[in-house]
């Protein structure tokens, strides 16, 4: 059983190259990191303002580290790193991280896919977009 | 059944006008408790989910059937569709 699993619900940003540089120390076996990042990007017709990000803070984070066991369990990997903001974001700010390590890159490809895949519609938050003309509470699409 | 608090997230929030209120309720199921809810006024109707489906989670654990018992629960939270990521 995988016990490397950190998860984090946040408001603060994240320092990629620092979470990278410190999960070195704790990967020594794993020659794959695959890295997500979520960001802010602008509307197609509306200038957004920015985004406001609401959560449930803790059940969000048993949420993810739920998700994160469902994937240790599912692939063979070194690592799982999952860290989600919240509160109020601006255009190319940082939403989400997700790393994954493993031994070969197949897997921490495929688990990285599965966690994103479940945190856009079984994690508690919810996004606001504030925009010049409207704004509006974001549906799953 | 005696007092629990109730969250509120988003749109929901946004329509019933708090985060979390402290209710006494009788009510021994979800559904029971949005009829009970909504009779305390009309913002509550949102909780029927006829514009969106309405999740809810009781103690930290979401539920997905609104005959869950909700007895002895301490804390339950009403939420829209999650949009994460």
């Amino acid at each position: 059983m995988l016990n490397k699993i950190i998860v984090a619900v946040q408001k603060s940003d994240f320092d990629l190259d620092s979470e990278l540089e410190a999960l070195k120390l704790k990967t020594e076996k794993a020659g794959a990191v695959v890295i997500f990042v979520g960001k802010v990007r602008d509307l197609e017709d509306d200038n957004l303002r920015y985004l406001e990000i609401e959560s449930f803070e803790d059940l969000a984070k048993n949420q993810i580290k739920e998700i994160c066991d469902d994937a240790a369990n599912k692939w063979d990997l070194e690592l799982i790193l999952v860290k989600h903001r919240f509160g109020r974001l601006k255009i190319n700010d940082n939403i989400v991280l997700v790393i994954t390590c493993s031994k070969h890159r197949k897997n921490a490809y495929e688990a990285s896919e599965f966690i994103m895949d479940y945190l856009k519609s079984n994690v508690p938050f919810w996004k606001k977009e504030v925009a010049d003309k409207t704004q509006k509470w974001v549906e799953n699409s | 059944m005696g007092k629990v608090k109730l969250k509120y997230f988003s749109r929901i929030r946004e329509t019933i006008g708090k985060t979390s209120e402290l209710v006494e309720i009788k009510s021994t199921n979800i559904q029971d408790l949005i009829e009970e809810l909504q009779a305390m006024g009309e913002q509550y109707s949102v909780l029927k989910g006829r514009d969106f489906a309405v999740y809810s989670a009781v103690d930290q654990s979401i539920v997905t059937d609104v005959k869950t018992s909700i007895e002895g629960a301490r804390e339950i939270a009403f939420f829209p569709p999650m949009t994460g990521g």
